[in-house]
This record gives structure tokens, C-alpha cells and sequence, in this order.
């Protein structure tokens, strides 16, 4: 008979609201055999206890619906962002407040580096908070006048350079490629603006596109995952999901040391048939590439529109601030060929609509899908979802929808909207999760790291403070319970994956995911929530500490 | 490179099948959203190579890929590069960003060509969703081909033309059937080959003779640099393209290219004459009447 381990902790939250709380859980063959008192785990026979968690608090492993891997690329290099994050090795890497912070850590990047060629490569640069500075090769050539320098700003769509590597590749006063920002006298500045002038540095970023495509990058992603307390997170459509691509994934997450469940969206952004239904028949049949901790054949990914902070979301009147409007990203004829086919398939469809035009265009789209083909249990889900309204939601939850909610933006980005994007009454109702919970509708909350850093613990200190960067309250009306929030974090988000039955709480017959907490969430103070320190996580019954922290 | 945008139906595939078909012996790489209706004919296709088709007729047919840059990058790495690209803009995309595309090195912005559906453009320009993508896209066009023209009568052709030209006055205006233009429009061609001949457009024959005009002009020598920019700058609203290889009085030793697409045009450095008789040579095309070819003559001597 297979070995039962019991797990002691201080409290164990279920999230599984027919039993909230308990003290000890049985693990058996990797899931969850009994949750209750040690004395309650008699009747399954004879176990070992494992004392390791004896002081600490186990949650069910966070769920994360919308998360992309790319990040884990991105680590191999130094990050200079604006904002604090863990490492994949479990450092805890402070944000680069300043500009002169910012030439520090590429100096000691640069110092790092033997090979005098090798271009230094650093990521993360949000200049949007250095109060109008610019971080150009005046500023780069501080770090090296010998090396090549290259700094990916966080938009990804901007890249900052020094004189060697402009030298290096050629670009001069005489370049014509737009986006090669040059000053007055015509010469250029050292910043690269949109995919055709950045590939005027192709060689460097060549480098990195295959430092985001490796084995490697899929690795670093899950030790983000554990070092978070996250056990399922999602590559939502920005991976490629071609033969190659999947064997690497399967390589990777089914190796007994991956310490998270992946749950791969299919997208057809790079490549595939174009036909709908062939599209749809195409990402049906990789659910044959599943097993326990990968995912593949469930979820498909649509984008309607870009994003808020870069003028590009789709708005209803009266747009943003600026009076401009943001960019469709797929004609509406298509997103509805594409929606129907997805759904006739069997998947669950993630749309991506960040502006409340965006989710006009969804709900518009998802009803006529279901008048032409009405399917239970679609969860069909709008992502982001930032600007709903109340009239959105009442709609949402009367389709049977689910909104996965983005509210980590309402600290990296909530005194941005006040000011720069929306102005503050659609600020105060941006990621509406009380709305949402008055309505009816189910919901979640993602980090989409890396836009924002994955972790569920900051997405519920986001959704029961509404507190940004410099401080302020963003619609407090719009706060909700920190049982709700970890609701949202866990089962919740599972629910929209399709793997509510497996995980999301600690409960007989689930997976045993557990995310290890140092201190009760439920005992801190609402805004100490963020700072919770995370042990590791438990996957499938095996011990995962985070990086950094050593095995106890 | 040309840019080929203009919301879903207008018919850039059309267009496309047809710059396949006809290809004017240049070697032509076509980069789509997507293979969906684009008809590449098998008896055609030499190989193929992932998302990569080459044709017999040395034209090459792929996706987007990963990225367009990337895409357009790799494509210059070729053994045989193409002589000019032609990327087919996504219904929602806005044309003039992917033309900057065109302004990386090894590549040259060619036109920015829209189609417009003449049934259907107006109203789909008061869509509640895609309406201001729509001016968007007719805004940024140099050459707007309003395509279908034989499922509308004339009177509504006349409206439609007027109503383009008021959404986008920036813009020079043709009109098509099943997106057939004359291929001298569309690409950047050699002057021998500038001509406006006939289409075979499904089983009927079009003519474009009688819908354009091409004035063509040649001497030995140089010409008067200010005397030709007061002309170009000068030529009537219904010249739509025109190139020429040029000695200019200000540069006799170098050949000067000249190009124009609708408003837009340029006259660079080109290769030197070195050994070769320094010569002017022009080739304009026009929509009827736009072409005086006396005035024009006259201007330059």
C-alpha cells in the first residue's frame, strides 16, 4: 500500500468553505487523502508525520489564470526596473529607484562580465518614473565606452543603447529607420523606438530573443512560481505551441523537480492554420500532450486590444484624457469566426480586453456565439477586463462568463491612471472586484507577470487595499474581503482553468499543492499582506522551499 | 516595400493572387496574416520550407512568423533576395506603422496602398467598433484602390469616389475589379516595364489602357535640377506614379532616381555613370487627362 504522510502546520486554510480550517493533512500518492484534527487521520491506517510546516501556515497553492513565461528569459540578465522582485534563485532584487541606481547595477553587471565583447544586456527600464529623465547612451556610456550596452525598457517596445553598440551596428546621423530617436543636430540618441529600429541592433538582440525561448527560461519561470507560493500558473497564448515548443515544455514540467502544474493557452500568433475550424481542431488535439502538471487542449487566447498605460486599450466615450482612442488588435468579424470555432471545439476562450470597448466587443461577440450554439459550462473568460462597468458585469455574469481582474495595476500603475489615462472616477472603479462580486459573476485576479510580478499574496494585499505606489486609495468601495481575495487567488482561478475539481483547495481528492506561509494571513495587518514571507510550496506532496531560504 | 491594407473584404487577397499570378518578372516576396484564401497554386510551388513557399516564378509567398522585423530580416539572409516585398496589413492594422517597417536597412518604402470596398466602406466607416479604424486606415493611404466597383452603379461609384476623397485627401484614387491594377502601380518596376497593358480578371479581359495614361520621356544628357522639382512639384492631382533615372545639371556624373508614388516623391543618388552615357529618363502614369505631355516636355527642356 502506498506510504501516507501527514503534514502538522499551525493552521491549514482550506479555501474549501464546507471545511475552512484544519490542522492536519494526509497526503497519499501525491494527493490529498484526509483534511481535519491529526486524531481525524486515524481511520486511513498507519502514516509517518512530516513536522516540517509545524510552525507555519499551508494555503492551497496559489492559482495563477494569466502569467506568461517569457520572464524567466529575461532573469539570465540583470533587471534595473523601477519596482522590487525575487529572483528565480530566491534574491530579492531592489528596484532601481534612480538613474544613477540604474548605471550602479549595470556597472557591477559590467565588472561581472570576462569576455570584453560580450554585450551586457539588462531589462526592465520604466523611465516613466524618473520624472521625464531619459536613459540614453549619454547615460549608458557611464557604464562602458568599450562594451556594447543594451537595455530592454518594460514596455517591450523600447530599447535603450550605448555609443559602442551604435558604433557596432552602424547607426549614425545617416540611419532613416524610424523609431532611431535623434536630437537636434540629427544625431541619434541612443534610443531605439518599435521592433524596426530595435532590429537595428539585431546581433544583441538576436542573443536575448533565444535567452527567452530556451529551456532555461521555462525552468527560472517555475522557480518564480514556487519562490511565490504559486503551484498552477498559466503561459497564457504569448509561447509558441509547436512540436518543439511542447516537447521543451514537457521536458521541463514533467521532470519531478518542476516545482509547478503549467497550464498552456493555444494561441495562433505564431503561426498555425488560419482556418478557424482547423485552428480550433489544431488546439483541441494537443490536450493529448497533457499529463498531471502540464496542461495543454483546454484554453484557447484571443487579443481584442492593447493595454491601458500604453494609449492602446480600446475605450468607451470618452476615451482617455488625451481625447485619443486605443487600436483593435483583430477585426471583429475574425474574433467572432475564431470565438465560435474555439467554442464549438469545447474550449474555454481567454479574450484579452483591457479597455470597456473591448468588453463591449466580448459580450456583443459571446452572446451572438451562444445564440448560435449554446454550450454549458463555457467559461468563456475576459481578461483584464480593467474599465467594466456595473451595466458590463450584470451582462457577464447573465452570459455565464468569468472575469480574471488585473489588479495589481491599481499599485504599479493606479497614479498613472489617475492622472495620465483615465482620470480618477474610472480609476476609482479600474478592476472592479466588489462590482464584480455583487453581480454575480465569478472571478479572478492575475499579475500577468511579467508585466507585473506573479505572486498571490500581493494580488490580494492589491484587491483588500486598492493602495498605489505613492500611496494613495483607489476606490475603496471597490475592496474586497481577504476571503474573497484568496478566493480569487486560488480556487477561483483554477475554476477558469478548468481544474477547480484538481486544485485550488486543500480538500480530499485534490492535488496536494500547498502554499507555505510564514504567518496567517487572516493575523496580519491587511497591509503587511504583501510582505508575508513564503516558505516554498508543497507539489503533489513534495517539498519545494524557496530558493534562497534552504531547506528546513 | 508596398504596404497593402484596408479592412477585412476589401479585397487584398484578390489583389494579392493577382501580384502572384503576374508578377512582371520580379522576384516578389508576398508576407500575409495568413494562407486563408490566398490560392497558391500547386502546380507552382517548387518547395516549401515551414511557413515559406517559393514559386517557379521566383516569387516567395510566407507568414508573419514571429515577428515582422524578423520575418523581413531573414528574408534579405536569402540566396536570392527579393527584388520587393509586399506585406499584407491585418484588416484592424494601420498601414502607415507597418510601412516604418520600410525604413529599415535594406529595404525602401515603396507606396502605402489601400483597398476600400466601394459597397461597403462607407458604412463600415460609421461602424461603432471599427468605424475610426477605418478612416484611419483610407487617412493613411497613398493610393487607395476602391475595388468592386463592378457590384455598384455608377452613380454610387462617383459617390464613393467623392466620399474618399474627402475622408482622405492625401490620397490618389483608382478604381478596380477583383483588386486587378495595373502591376506598374503596385510595384516599383524597371522603366522598360512601366506599361499599362491588360489584365485577364476571371474569364474577361481589362483593359487599363483605357483607364490610364503613361507619358514617357528620354534624352541624352542632363536635365535642370530646379527645372524638374518645379515640375514634379507642379503635376496634376491624377498622376499616380512615376519614376525615372536621371542626370541632373547639379550632379552630371551620377545617376538620380526618381520616385513618386500619389503626393510623395524623391530623387536620390544613385550609381555613377562611370563609363556609361549619361542619360534622363521618365516614366509617368496618370489617371485620363492627367497627362500633357507637351507641357511636360516643354518644362524640361
Amino acid at each position: 500500500m502506498t506510504e501516507t504522510t501527514v503534514f502538522t502546520a499551525t493552521k491549514i486554510i482550506t479555501m474549501n468553505d464546507s471545511q475552512p480550517e484544519a490542522s492536519a493533512v494526509a497526503v497519499r500518492g501525491g494527493r490529498i487523502l484526509a483534511v481535519g484534527s491529526l486524531d481525524e487521520m486515524e481511520a486511513w491506517g498507519s502514516f509517518s508525520i512530516d513536522n516540517t510546516f509545524c510552525d507555519k501556515v499551508l494555503l492551497p497553492g496559489f492559482v495563477e489564470a494569466h502569467s506568461h513565461s517569457v520572464v524567466g528569459g529575461f532573469w539570465e540578465y540583470p533587471y534595473v526596473g523601477h519596482f522590487d522582485r525575487v529572483a528565480p534563485d530566491g534574491r530579492h532584487i531592489t528596484g532601481c529607484r534612480s538613474i544613477a541606481a540604474v548605471i550602479e547595477r549595470l556597472r557591477a553587471a559590467d565588472a561581472d562580465l570576462d569576455d570584453p565583447e560580450e554585450p551586457l544586456i539588462a531589462w526592465g527600464l520604466d523611465p516613466i518614473y524618473f520624472s521625464g529623465e531619459s536613459v540614453r547612451a549619454a547615460t549608458l556610456d557611464r557604464v562602458s565606452t568599450t562594451r556594447p550596452v543594451y537595455v530592454h525598457h518594460m514596455s517591450g517596445h523600447i530599447v535603450s543603447v550605448n555609443t559602442t553598440l551604435m558604433r557596432h551596428e552602424g547607426i549614425d546621423a545617416e540611419s532613416e529607420t524610424v523609431g532611431i530617436v535623434k536630437d537636434g543636430s540629427g544625431q541619434p540618441v541612443g534610443e531605439l523606438q518599435g521592433m524596426p529600429a530595435i532590429m537595428s541592433v539585431r546581433s544583441v538582440f538576436e542573443r536575448l530573443w533565444s535567452s527567452l525561448n530556451a529551456s532555461t527560461a521555462k525552468w527560472r519561470f517555475g522557480h518564480i512560481a514556487r519562490n511565490a507560493g504559486v503551484t498552477t500558473a498559466s503561459e497564457l497564448g504569448a509561447a509558441a505551441v509547436t512540436p518543439e515548443a511542447i516537447r521543451q515544455w514537457q521536458l521541463v514540467v514533467n521532470d519531478p523537480a518542476f516545482p509547478a502544474r503549467i497550464v498552456i493557452a493555444y494561441s495562433n500568433r505564431f503561426g498555425g492554420p488560419s482556418d478557424p475550424a482547423q485552428m480550433a481542431a489544431q488546439a483541441a488535439r494537443l490536450a493529448e500532450h497533457s499529463s498531471d502538471k502540464l496542461r495543454l487542449g483546454t484554453i484557447a487566447k484571443i487579443w481584442l486590444d492593447g493595454s491601458i498605460q500604453g494609449f492602446t486599450a480600446r475605450l468607451r466615450w470618452p476615451y482617455y484624457l488625451n481625447g485619443t482612442n486605443g487600436l483593435w488588435y483583430i477585426a471583429p468579424e475574425r474574433f467572432r469566426e475564431e470565438l465560435l470555432a474555439y467554442h464549438n471545439a469545447g474550449l474555454t476562450v481567454h479574450v484579452h480586453a483591457n479597455g470597456d470597448e473591448a468588453t463591449d466587443l466580448l459580450l456583443d461577440t459571446v452572446e451572438q456565439v451562444l445564440l448560435a450554439s449554446p454550450r454549458p459550462d463555457h467559461r468563456h473568460t475576459a481578461q483584464h477586463n480593467q474599465l467594466a462597468s456595473a451595466d458590463q458585469f450584470r451582462r457577464m455574469a447573465r452570459l455565464g462568463m468569468s472575469a480574471n481582474m488585473f489588479i495589481n495595476h491599481i499599485y504599479y500603475w493606479g497614479d498613472q491612471h489617475l492622472t495620465e489615462t483615465v482620470g480618477p472616477e474610472r480609476a476609482d472603479r479600474m478592476n472592479a472586484l466588489a462590482t464584480a462580486k455583487r453581480t454575480g459573476v465569478q472571478f479572478s485576479m492575475h499579475s500577468d507577470e511579467m508585466v507585473t510580478p506573479l505572486g498571490g499574496l500581493m494580488l490580494v494585499w492589491s484587491a483588500v487595499n486598492r493602495v498605489t505606489a505613492t500611496g494613495q486609495v483607489l476606490g475603496k468601495q471597490e475592496r474586497i474581503s481577504l476571503h474573497d481575495a484568496l478566493r480569487a487567488v486560488t480556487v477561483d482561478a483554477a475554476y477558469q482553468l478548468k481544474m477547480d475539481h484538481e486544485v485550488g483547495t486543500i480538500e480530499c481528492g485534490k492535488w496536494a499543492d500547498f502554499a507555505v506561509l510564514e504567518a496567517d494571513p487572516f493575523a496580519v495587518d491587511a497591509m503587511a499582506l504583501k510582505d508575508i514571507p513564503v516558505w516554498g510550496v508543497v507539489l503533489a506532496g513534495k517539498l519545494h522551499p524557496a530558493d534562497g531560504r534552504g531547506r528546513e | 516595400m508596398t504596404v497593402l491594407g484596408g479592412y477585412l473584404g476589401a479585397g487584398k487577397t484578390s489583389l494579392l493572387n493577382h501580384l502572384l499570378r503576374h508578377n512582371a518578372g520580379r522576384r516578389l516576396a508576398v508576407i500575409v496574416n495568413d494562407f486563408g484564401s490566398i490560392n497558391i497554386d500547386v502546380a507552382l510551388v517548387e518547395s516549401q520550407e515551414g511557413d515559406t513557399f517559393s514559386l517557379a516564378n521566383g516569387c516567395i509567398c510566407c507568414t508573419l512568423g514571429d515577428d515582422l522585423a524578423m520575418t523581413m530580416t531573414a528574408l534579405l539572409k536569402r540566396t536570392a533576395p527579393p527584388e520587393q516585398i509586399i506585406i499584407e496589413a491585418s484588416g484592424v492594422a494601420d498601414p502607415v506603422r507597418i510601412a516604418h517597417y520600410g525604413t529599415m536597412p535594406g529595404y525602401r518604402l515603396d507606396a502605402i496602398v489601400v483597398l476600400a470596398d466601394a459597397e461597403t466602406v462607407r458604412q463600415r466607416s460609421q461602424d461603432r467598433y471599427i468605424g475610426a479604424t477605418v478612416h484611419h486606415q483610407l487617412l493613411g493611404a497613398e493610393l487607395i484602390v476602391m475595388n468592386k466597383v463592378d457590384l455598384v452603379s455608377p452613380a454610387t461609384c462617383q459617390a464613393v469616389r467623392q466620399w474618399l476623397g474627402i475622408v482622405a485627401p492625401g490620397a490618389r484614387i483608382v478604381e478596380a475589379v477583383c483588386g486587378a491594377i495595373p502591376l506598374a502601380l503596385l510595384l516599383d518596376l524597371s522603366l522598360d516595364r512601366m506599361a499599362v497593358t491588360t489584365d485577364v480578371v476571371g474569364d474577361r479581359l481589362v483593359d487599363h489602357r483605357s483607364s490610364y495614361e503613361t507619358w514617357s520621356f528620354a534624352k541624352d544628357g542632363s536635365l535642370d535640377g530646379a527645372r524638374l522639382r518645379a515640375l514634379v512639384e507642379q503635376l496634376p492631382e491624377g498622376i499616380l506614379r512615376g519614376k525615372g533615372i536621371l542626370t541632373l545639371s547639379d550632379a552630371p556624373t551620377t545617376r538620380t532616381i526618381f520616385q513618386l508614388v500619389g503626393r510623395r516623391w524623391s530623387l536620390k543618388q544613385g550609381e555613377p555613370w562611370d563609363d556609361a552615357l549619361p542619360s534622363s529618363q521618365v516614366v509617368l502614369i496618370g489617371l485620363p487627362g492627367s497627362i500633357d505631355a507637351a507641357a511636360f516636355e516643354q518644362a524640361l527642356q
